[in-house]
């Protein structure tokens, strides 16, 4: 390959030939010494790997799984794909002419991420961080100390330390400025930067510089890690015994929250009016969580159903009854918007072909697919899309979203946004009690807040004024 | 509600354990085989996870995969992991680009690369019809005629935007800073074939378009140079506008720059091995603009191949200064490989560099100045750019400015009092 630029076309295509023929005759004895090799790799593999690794429970999806690996065929296949032969002739050279050095590892990456690529959008590839990443998302908990942290003029500043963590009990205050962590200056430290530093293995000391108003100079708070669970469901009350729960997204616990917030708000607003269940913006998370919350709110029937290729990934989920079944009286509004996805719209398409709420707000996302994520060795993972989720009267979420029972279109949105970056800003004012839920659930909604909102306003309306007159399909009344 | 269940081992999967071993094995071997490379033990477990990749897709995709889209679709993950340049053709798409090697008949004038892992504008020729229906550089492309595009390369997705004048496409164009997907229609047309275009602004300045190189361009940029030469009153400044231009080939790039640099050293390539490495000279009979008046390149996002060449010469050898925003920086030279089964691989097997040394790509060209930014809010709007006469160009009027003003020496000077 030397020569390759200075030789005429023809001498070119002469030299190639003959490497190739070269090449072919190497490629022969090497692939069939290679192709023991294989064999006896992967036999080994056959027997040693575990035919069901420790379940993981991520995003949409049910259970991660390892692939059943059956024993292998006894006799080795004569080698009759011309395709297979292809991609290894262009990887060798990709190797070996690219004008860098790319390592195979590269190479590998960019080919999973292009067979993920024939698959469709919701399917996708994930290096090994950007699986770790997510499963610190999914898992809805952290390891660290518990504080809200900003970049207010500059300086890295405390928002409000969770109550119960360990920032709370060490005394961190919200307006503390951290100017160091661990002896490093904050100077020119971005948010993700600091919240790297701050983060840490449960029962590992992270050390904060923090200047505070009447500090006559910056004082060290060692403080010890722990799993810190991040939070998901929100709650407000209105004065007329209508109670608002905002669901950010599905996770491990959502369900829990939700049901303590209920029976919170049962015990304090009585009579209880209606709930008004906000799914708006929430992208989804949890299939199981979904079903769960359904499920409070369901004495029995469907909620969900899934269907896939092959058959063990077609899955019936019910609704059971004991979930205190009286809950399952009092009149219900759910809004949806186009940030409504997944298992937002598992619990907003189940309550609504039941009859069990009244859905408000605009056309959810339509993102009906399950996806299962599988890690591969090297820790690196697969999402899969493995099956089709269908409400309980057999419509397809998928491309087609839920469709509202009753119209309001929110306002429009500022220019320049993404609808990630408007998820992404929802949550962050979801997890710095900002906006609606900025205040502690017991403080009832006030008027200038509703007007504020209008498809939240009309959902109280609703509630005011039930059952709701126009609408063909009408949920029990309240009791 | 978890059900676990034990999934009986069935003949398809069988039949893809098979092709993963044999896939593993030829990989290995041709790797093995390969000049002056040995296989390590960390390139065999990369090559255990791409079989484990494609054997847990055969398995669990909700539905059923073909073993070509698969390999041929792992091939374009290949390549488009490598740079925009790079490309695979199937034995279809390898049969059409030899047939298309004449020029399409129409085509809407976009210069396409691989972003994000989208397909991305990284420039829409200045009028052309892409242009013309509101596409811009930085646009990621999602549908073509209602189809997603995804893993597409750029070879393929540039022969989808040729065609039979008049043919329309519909296309859904996401672009940063709006919520919703656009829908845009573009109707191909063919090129105009004039290049290069002129006038004079402020009096004596003159400013120069080229929107795109062909092999005409050198010498339409000569004639204009010639009559722009003998202009009263006479000129004292030039501006250089190769803004939104990403079309062109090394040998047209190397004549053009010749115009104004005659047998300087225009280029450098070089490839993997330390021998490769080249340089190219412009011909002094190419020279066409002699005196040494001042001169400013325009240069943007969508400034790329060509016209970056021109413009890292022209800079290094300190005859113009470069102004607006940072180049693309995809400057390579490619080979075409074709596979045993019909298919073909087209590869970046050198790569350019400045006269000085820079690299070019994958790192484009920083300009001098920085172009005034334009008014916020301008960036995502939906409404197609607005073709603005030179003289009310905001660059184009920041350029005679700093023509009248003086140097970059002076011009740093003046920003730091």
């Amino acid at each position: 390959m030397k020569d390759k630029r200075a030789a005429g076309l023809a001498a070119a295509r002469n030299n190639r030939d003959a490497k190739e023929k070269s090449m072919s005759r190497k490629l022969w004895l090497l692939g069939s010494a290679a192709l023991l090799v294989g064999l006896i790799l992967w036999a080994g593999l056959a027997i040693t790997a575990p035919v069901e690794t420790n379940p993981l429970e991520l995003r949409d999806q049910e259970v991660v799984e390892a692939s059943p690996r059956s024993a292998l065929p006894s006799s080795p296949t004569p080698i009759s794909d011309n395709r297979l032969k292809v991609f290894a002739q262009a990887l060798a050279l990709v190797e070996t002419q690219y004008a860098e050095p790319k390592t195979t590892k590269e190479l590998v990456y960019g080919a999973i991420q292009g067979a993920v690529g024939t698959l469709d959008p919701h399917s996708s590839f994930m290096t090994p961080e950007e699986f770790k990443e997510l499963q610190i998302e999914t898992k809805g908990k952290f390891s660290g100390i518990g504080i809200e942290i900003t970049l207010k003029d500059r300086l890295l500043t405390v928002v409000s330390p969770i109550e119960g963590t360990p920032a709370y009990q060490a005394g961190l205050q919200a307006g503390d400025q951290i100017v160091k962590i661990n002896g490093v200056t904050t100077k020119n430290m971005n948010l993700t930067e600091a919240v790297k530093l701050i983060r840490g293995p449960k029962g590992s000391k992270v050390t904060l510089t923090i200047n505070r108003e009447g500090f006559p100079h910056p004082r060290d708070y060692v403080i010890v890690r722990e799993i810190i669970p991040i939070r998901s469901v929100k709650a407000r009350i209105l004065e007329d015994g209508i109670g608002y729960i905002r669901v950010a997204n599905f996770q491990d616990q959502t369900d829990q929250d939700l049901q303590n917030f209920l029976r919170k708000m049962r015990q304090r607003l009585v009579p209880f009016k209606g709930l008004i269940l906000d799914l708006r913006n929430d992208p989804g998370g949890l299939l199981e969580q979904a079903v769960r919350v359904a499920d409070e709110f369901l004495n029995s029937g469907l909620i969900v159903y899934t269907e896939g290729r092959n058959p063990y990934q077609s899955m019936r989920f019910y609704a059971r009854a004991g979930h205190s079944g009286d809950r399952t009286t009092f009149p219900m509004v759910v809004l949806i918007n186009e940030g409504s996805a997944s298992a937002s719209e598992i619990v907003a398409g189940a309550l609504k072909d039941q009859k069990r709420a009244v859905v408000v707000g605009t056309k959810s996302f339509g993102k009906g697919s399950v996806q299962t994520i599988i890690p591969l060795e090297d820790g690196s993972a697969l999402r899969l899309t493995t099956a089709l989720y269908y409400t309980p009267s057999g419509q397809t979420i998928n491309e087609k979203g839920i469709t509202q029972d009753v119209v309001v279109e929110e306002q429009p949105l500022p220019a320049g946004k993404s609808l990630q970056k408007l998820r992404d800003e929802a949550m962050d004012r979801h997890m710095r009690r900002e906006g609606l839920t900025d205040k502690p659930w017991d403080r009832p909604i006030t008027a200038a807040e509703l007007n504020q909102d209008p498809p939240l306003k009309q959902a109280v309306e609703l509630l005011r004024h039930w059952p709701p007159k126009n609408l063909a399909q009408r949920p029990p009344a309240s009791p | 509600m978890k059900e676990h269940r034990v999934v009986n081992p069935w003949r398809q999967g069988r039949r893809w354990q098979r092709i993963c071993q044999i896939l593993l094995c030829l990989i290995l071997a041709a790797v093995l085989a390969s000049p002056g490379q040995g296989a390590s033990a960390q390139d065999y477990d990369s090559l255990r996870l791409l079989t484990e990749a494609f054997y847990e897709i055969s398995q669990k995709y909700v539905s059923k995969k073909n073993e070509e889209d698969m390999i041929y679709g792992s091939l374009r993950g290949v390549v488009n992991s490598l740079d925009p340049d790079s490309s695979f053709l199937t034995p279809k798409e390898y049969k059409d680009y030899l047939d298309g090697q004449k020029g399409p008949a129409a085509e809407a004038g976009l210069e396409l690369i691989i972003k994000d892992h989208l397909l991305t504008v990284a420039s829409a020729l200045e009028g052309g019809p892409a242009f013309k229906a509101g596409l811009r550089a930085g646009d990621h492309i999602l549908k073509i005629d209602g189809k997603p595009v995804r893993n597409l390369t750029t070879q393929e997705a540039a022969r989808r935007f040729q065609g039979k004048p008049g043919t329309s496409l519909k296309l859904q164009v996401l672009r940063n800073g709006l919520v919703k997907p656009l829908d845009l229609t573009v109707t191909l047309e063919p090129l105009t074939p004039t290049s290069v275009t002129s006038q004079v602004v402020q009096e004596s300045y003159a400013y120069i378009r080229v929107r795109f190189f062909t092999d005409a361009t050198p010498g339409e940029l000569a004639t204009v140079l010639k009559a722009l030469a003998r202009q009263v009153p006479p000129l004292k400044g030039v501006i250089l506008d190769l803004r939104n231009n990403a079309r062109g080939t090394m040998e047209q790039a190397i004549r053009t720059a010749s115009v104004f640099l005659g047998d300087r050293q225009i280029v450098i390539t070089k490839g993997r091995p330390p021998q490769s490495e080249q340089t190219y000279h412009g011909k002094a009979r190419e020279l066409a603009f002699k005196p040494a008046l001042p001169m400013v390149v325009l240069v943007d996002q969508g400034t790329g191949r060509a016209a970056e060449i021109i413009a890292a010469a022209l800079k290094d050898h300190s005859r113009a200064v470069l102004l607006g925003g940072k180049t693309i920086g995809l400057c390579g030279l490619t080979k075409l490989m074709p596979l045993n089964d019909g298919s073909a691989l087209i590869i970046t097997v050198a790569q350019c560099y400045t006269p000085k040394g820079q690299k070019i790509q994958g790192k484009g060209l920083e300009p001098e100045v920085a172009g005034k930014t334009p008014p916020p809010g301008d960036q995502a709007a939906k409404e197609p750019a607005k073709l603005l006469p030179p003289d009310q160009d905001p660059w184009v009027i920041q350029g005679v400015e700093f023509l009248k003003t003086g140097k970059p020496a002076q011009m740093a000077q003046k920003d730091a009092s």
